[in-house]
């Protein structure tokens, strides 16, 4: 560290010091000011939105949210919560106190707020369709619940012969039958899943009985409890690690509560402008307050190190001029690394097509600027309002020596190998460089929201077993559309969309289809004495109209509302998979799309996939671009204000060098390591670029050499880094990655993924900005200066300031 | 016919009714009410629009017969509109036995075949209107299933009407009905129900009809408008009558099954 004399004449030199001389002259305006406007803000926060649905990944105006909402308004179908009876016994659940339970959580569903009961498919709500001597009949197939084991096999029986029920609403061995409830709104999913839940706690199982709940309704409604659950155990614990950090960095009480007030302030502030602007809480919110409070108390470690280091200097210096002093000295450089942090995020928020991710980019900057804000108006007031204080952690310096303690003196001598080998450093780097070349064609983008949740939870164990005994519970719909009123009677266009479904069910990850044309081919055949010969398409387009009327006048005719619009123009062709992961999805997608391309894309009939599935295909098949485009933006962005600062092309791209490798590295490990390029990963690039740049910028600071200053040897340069710079990025270093590393402790895979990328990616640019660097610093010494810049160590205090 | 409110409400029973002892009971009501002629014979045209709760309409024209026999009642409804229903013919035979279920055919021209359609519930609805079987069975009259009484006067479009409650005798009839409670208010003059109000099973509101445009027709008062909004799906039906004749003899062996392929 320099020690050079007072400042001089440079404009923006004296206006910093009339900045702080005017903060510490005046701290209690500065520090009430900021408490009101922190509590201003935290009034704020009960107006805070959640919208934890998966469906605010896509954008309220984007075709594909269009189409679904149009689509859930015709047919009325949405994300259902699919309730599953399941008997393992001989008779599976055709017996008389499995099929009464089937029976009563039908009936109870429909008392449940949210659920449709217009919209509550099972045994006790279908109807078979059946030949008779005279004609057709229809008849419920589970009106009340059978009394003797004979009448529920005549209900096995009646199930078993209608084709379009067996998989889809009982496992084909018997051995279950699903409950499939939509719900009214989709927003409110959390509330339903909570009340469905609670009524199957009080459902009266018989012999052998469980139910399960899931679909993607009850998947919703779930994760937005259990991952807000999560993060309200997991932020304060991770605010608890970094603050006892901060107790070993500085070993003050001030040392620790400082930084804490200001990441208080900073998170505290930062929800309460989001609620203030409306903007709701996604899920990936969650992570905001952990990585502000990681954030946020860099600043703050980065100017109490210089505190305590001039503090152990100049002992008889008042705590106005130690905190005027550090300011002063520590303001450019932290300036900085809030700039290209922010810059970081702005790639995020000017490159992510899904508008949690841009939220989280624009608040996760605004964050940034708040916690420096604090950092440069709170802190030095809060500090000068306190009598100078020494830490133990920064010693007194003998005549000549490098004041450091124990973690000083590692670092330096790792900062020593660093220069003693450069060569290594080099080639280890090279090496995560190459790593990261040959993982990052390995990475696969997927994800799904049942990855969300730990193997042991319930909603995983029903998602399994009704794979096992199902079709499956995901849904792909496809909205089939004719030009004119009845067009659907028109046969042509019925066997285009009997070919479709005959084209999905050939697909190994479709289960099941199910359309208007399996209802009228079971009409068909029940006309004909159930005369097999007949379960197929009638040819004459009057006899279509004709079968409808007869149905309306044997039953509902609103059975067919969820198949089939009013004005039978519109067609839904729902069908179930048994995954909804985006690689399974995309599959499916891709070979659909090309189908329709050739055989629907044309004047008489027209067919569009839409429904959960497809909005979850949308959004993460924008995940890869998404992430590359963050990834540029931030790059360029971090370039180009690190070639700004330090004026230099060569020491701009320098600064770069730490953070390509770390980018590479985090590619190796989800290349290698099988990490797939999902919702938490995705965002992995802009915000390790901007937290990690910091390292750079901090370390890049110290090594330029200014230019009204004798030429250093590089190794004294290091000398001096190490203890105080490097001992301070050492210890923003570990507040960060225990920050999110903390989130390696969630319940929530996506969120330990998340944490655990981030982590590393920090680690990774810790160490390679203080050995890389040095190391580049050697083989090209040019990178160390040479151009003129307003002097950055000050180390005397401000002139106006009362020097002793 | 014109039994002055008057005389009504000076009958003793006729004070029993909730609250105020000036109205005539439940049951004296009703029973003017199915007192009320409508003609052996009647035929007439029937035009049906439905339209779903996204104002999706489907029209339809019929032409209806009907006859009153001393067991039963008969009742044709023969499509003419749209074009891929015309010949399409509905029959019943509403049995005065209460225990005997009704039949219910439908012959198919594009099948060229009549057939027995299995007997519905009462309650459910007639070929996708917003009535149900019973409803339409019913016509302008009530049944003695529910049990009723007088609630309040009132007026209905500038006519004077008393509201009658009805609820199911019990339980199982309730759901055989698909109503908790129905209410209307019938006009005291020619004991006609010119708005009716349907409570679903868990008491919520579930529809609303109104009896427009009363007639009288050969002496017969006939309502030619029907309107009927069901509050929970959002689906209307109007139903809209003309040419009403209840003179021209209508032969029963032409309401047969094996006469519907003829059509009127």
């Amino acid at each position: 560290m320099s020690e050079t004399p007072p400042a001089s004449t440079s404009g923006a030199a004296s206006l910093r010091e009339a900045w702080f001389d005017t903060v510490t002259a005046r701290p209690w305006p500065v520090v009430v000011l900021v408490a009101l406007a922190t509590l201003a803000l935290a009034a704020a926060l009960p107006g805070l939105h959640k919208d934890t649905r998966a469906d605010a990944f896509v954008p309220a105006d984007h075709p594909a949210r269009v189409l679904s909402r149009e689509f859930r308004t015709i047919f009325g179908l949405g994300d259902p919560l699919v309730v599953a009876v399941v008997n393992p016994g001989p008779r599976g659940v055709f017996n008389p106190a499995s099929l009464a339970l089937v029976h009563w959580l039908s009936r109870q569903l429909e008392q449940v707020p949210n659920i449709d009961p217009e919209r509550i498919t099972s045994l006790a709500t279908e109807k078979n369709i059946r030949g008779t001597a005279e004609g057709m009949e229809v008849t419920p197939l589970l009106s009340e619940p059978p009394t003797t084991q004979a009448a529920a096999d005549a209900i096995r029986a009646a199930v078993m012969g209608f084709p379009l029920q067996v998989g889809t609403l009982v496992a084909a061995d018997g051995s279950g039958a699903l409950i499939i409830a939509e719900q009214l709104d989709q927003d409110h999913a959390q509330a339903t899943y909570d009340a469905v839940m609670a009524l199957v706690s009080r459902a009266p199982l018989g012999p052998g009985d469980q139910v399960h709940v899931t679909g993607e309704g009850a998947l919703a409604g779930h994760m937005g409890a259990y991952i807000d659950a999560d993060a309200a155990r997991l932020n304060p614990v991770s605010a608890l690690v970094i603050l006892l950090l901060c107790l070993a960095a500085f070993r003050t009480l001030r040392g620790m509560l400082l930084p804490g007030l200001v990441v208080l302030a900073t998170t505290v502030s930062t929800l309460g402008l989001m609620a203030l602007s409306g903007v709701p809480f996604y899920l990936i919110t969650n992570a905001l307050p952990v990585a502000l409070i990681g954030i946020g108390v860099a600043d703050s470690i980065h100017i109490l190190t210089e505190y305590y280091r001039l503090a152990a200097r100049h002992p008889q210096w008042s705590g106005r001029q130690l905190a005027n002093t550090a300011l002063g000295n520590m303001l450019r450089p932290v300036s900085l690394t809030t700039a290209t942090t922010m810059a970081g995020f702005l790639s995020l928020a000017l490159s992510a097509p899904m508008p949690p991710m841009r939220w989280f980019g624009w608040f996760a900057l605004l964050g940034v600027g708040l916690a420096w804000l604090y950092t440069v108006t709170l802190l030095p007031a809060l500090l000068a309002l306190l009598p100078a204080q020494c830490s133990s952690a920064y010693p007194a310096a003998s005549a000549g020596q490098q004041a450091t303690d124990r973690v000083g003196r590692v670092l330096t001598a790792l900062g020593g190998a660093a220069l003693r080998f450069p060569a290594v450093v080099v080639m280890l780097a090279a090496a995560v460089a190459l790593a990261g070349i040959a993982g990052a064609p390995r990475i696969e983008v997927n994800d799904s929201l049942l990855r969300t949740f730990q193997d042991r939870e319930p909603i995983v164990i029903a998602d399994r077993v009704l794979n096992e005994r199902f079709d499956g519970t995901y849904f792909l719909d496809l909205m089939v559309s004719t030009p004119a009123t009845e067009d659907l009677f028109r046969p042509a266009n019925l066997r285009r969309i009997e070919a479709l479904q005959r084209h999905l069910a050939d697909h190994p990850l479709v289960a099941d289809t199910v359309s208007i044309v399996d209802y009228l081919k079971q009409m068909h055949r029940a006309m004909h004495a159930d005369d097999p010969a007949y379960y197929r398409l009638p040819e004459d387009p009057e006899l279509i109209a004709q079968y409808f009327l007869l149905y309306s006048g044997m039953s509902d005719p609103r059975d067919f509302d969820h198949l089939v619009d009013y004005d039978y123009r519109l067609a839904n062709v729902r069908v179930t998979m048994k995954s909804d992961y985006y690689a399974d999805l995309r599959q499916v997608i891709d070979d659909l799309q090309g189908y329709l391309r050739a055989e629907f894309d044309t004047a008489e009939i027209h067919a569009q996939p839409t429904g959960r599935a497809f909005i979850n295909y949308t959004w993460m098949g924008q995940l890869a671009q998404a992430q590359t485009s963050s990834l540029l933006w931030a790059l360029a962005l971090v370039l180009a204000m690190s070639i700004l600062s330090f004026r230099s092309v060569g020491a701009g791209l320098a600064t770069l060098a730490p953070i390509a490798i770390t980018v590479l590295g985090i590619y190796a490990y989800m290349g290698f390591g099988g990490l797939w390029l999902s919702a938490s990963t995705a965002m992995f690039a802009a915000i390790a670029i901007g937290l990690g740049v910091d390292f750079a910028i901090h370390t890049m600071e110290r090594l330029r050499q200014p230019r009204d200053r004798p030429a250093t040897d590089l190794r004294v340069m290091v000398a001096e880094l190490y203890p105080g710079t490097g001992r301070a990025l050492l210890f923003n270093f570990l507040t960060l990655a225990a920050g999110f590393g903390v989130l390696a402790l969630s319940q929530v895979k996506v969120l330990i993924e998340f944490g655990i990328t981030v982590a590393l990616a920090i680690a990774l640019s810790f160490g390679s900005s203080l050995l890389l660097l040095p190391a580049l610093a050697k083989y090209f010494p040019t990178l160390r200066g040479g151009q003129p810049r307003a002097p950055a160590g000050v180390d005397s205090p401000p002139p106006r300031s009362t020097a002793p | 016919m014109k039994a002055p409110l008057v005389l009504l409400c000076c009958l003793p029973a006729a004070s029993l009714a909730a609250g105020e002892p000036s109205l005539p009971i439940g049951d004296l009501v009703v029973e003017r009410i199915n007192a009320r002629d409508e003609g052996r014979q009647m035929s007439r045209k029937m035009t049906m629009v439905l339209t779903d709760g996204n104002g999706k309409s489907r029209v339809r024209e019929t032409l209806g017969l009907r006859v009153y026999l001393a067991d039963r009642k008969q009742t044709a409804i023969y499509f003419e509109a749209p074009g891929n229903l015309r010949g399409t013919a509905f029959l019943t035979y509403d049995h005065r036995a209460a225990e005997q279920d009704d039949d219910r055919w439908l012959y198919l021209p594009a099948l060229r075949k009549v057939r027995r359609i299995s007997a519905s519930d009462r309650g459910d609805y007639f070929l996708g209107t917003d009535m149900t079987y019973e409803d339409i069975k019913l016509e302008t009259r009530v049944s003695d299933d529910y049990d009723y009484r007088t609630l309040r006067a009132d007026s209905v479009d500038g006519h004077s009407c008393l509201w009658l409650e009805g609820v199911p005798r019990n339980e199982a009839l309730a759901r055989e009905l698909g109503y908790q409670r129905v209410e209307s208010c019938v006009d005291d003059r020619i004991w006609i129900a010119r708005e009716t109000h349907f409570w679903d099973l868990a008491g919520n509101p579930l529809k609303t009809a109104r009896t427009l445009d009363i007639r009288e027709v050969q002496g017969i008062w006939t309502p030619h408008q029907v309107l009927v909004e069901n509050h929970k799906t959002g689906h209307r039906t109007e139903f809209r009558f003309s040419d009403i004749d209840y003179q021209t003899p209508i032969e029963p062996s032409l309401l047969q099954p094996n006469s519907l392929h003829r059509g009127p």
